[in-house]
């Protein structure tokens, strides 16, 4: 893999099926609003030995009507909500900041986490977010140093640790350390 | 490539070993390391449709119920 200019990174990997599962949800998603995937799948997007139970993934604000179109097209793709079946709650718990999970029929996991971005830094993931091209295709994931910064000084679990580890080790020669310590004092003050 | 180095403190071995594998994945060619990757993760995938959590069961589980 390899940046292949300052915000896309050329992806040759062989997919896997939890690939093939993102890929499917965000081929709907996208559709309807603008995205970035955060946290846990970045890093195993780009190579960590790990697996996951959730997609996290920052959306922009939703129209009812829009959010009525896409949980329509979800519904008629096997999804479901774990949150509830009223979409009306639903889309409630979105424009209220709140986390959805969207996993496919009769099943939990794996699932994908929806939120909109409500926060400054969480609105400020799209503006910087990374394109990674694979045989997929295309996906937006946030940009490194912020996932790096968030991992590391906010998360600070054992497994985010690792997560930033890898993704620092990876990209040793194209990370900007100065970013990741803006995210660092920005996080700080947000805690 | 740098050799693996053990330790006898599990958070540090885990943590050598996330560096070793970032520099395998940074040395070899995508096609290698994620046929590696894959046989886990599609391990995972297929036992994740074994799994008979329903939707409030795993929110309680996550605490999010």
């Amino acid at each position: 893999m390899k940046f292949i200019n300052r915000n896309t990174i050329k992806l040759d990997k062989e997919a896997n099926d939890l690939d093939e599962f993102v890929f499917d949800f965000i081929n709907i998603l996208k559709k309807h609003t603008d995205y970035v995937i955060v946290s846990g799948y970045v890093a195993i997007l780009l190579g960590r030995s790990r697996t996951t139970e959730d997609i996290d993934i920052f959306i922009h604000e939703f129209s009812k009507d829009a959010f009525n179109k896409f949980y329509n097209e979800l519904l008629k793709n096997d999804y479901w909500c774990l949150n509830s079946e009223d979409v009306n709650e639903i889309f409630d718990y979105l424009s209220e900041g709140l986390p959805v999970r969207f996993a496919l029929i009769n099943t939990t996991i794996p699932n994908f986490e929806i939120k909109v971005a409500k926060k400054i830094l969480d609105k400020e993931s799209f503006k910087d977010r990374l394109t990674v091209i694979t045989k997929l295709g295309k996906i937006y994931i946030s940009s490194l140093e912020r996932q790096i910064a968030f991992k590391r000084y906010y998360l600070k679990s054992d497994k985010d640790i690792e997560d930033a580890k890898h993704i620092e080790e990876l990209f040793k020669d194209d990370i900007d350390i100065r970013k990741i310590d803006k995210y660092k004092q920005l996080l700080s003050k947000s805690q | 490539m740098k050799k693996l180095t053990p330790s006898k403190d599990r958070k540090q071995d885990r943590l050598n070993f996330v560096e070793y594998w970032a520099n395998y994945v940074r040395t070899h060619p995508d096609k290698e390391w994620s046929r590696q990757q894959n046989i886990l993760i599609n391990s995972m995938m297929k036992n994740a449709k074994n799994s008979k959590l329903t939707p409030k069961q795993y929110l309680k589980i996550k605490g999010e119920l």
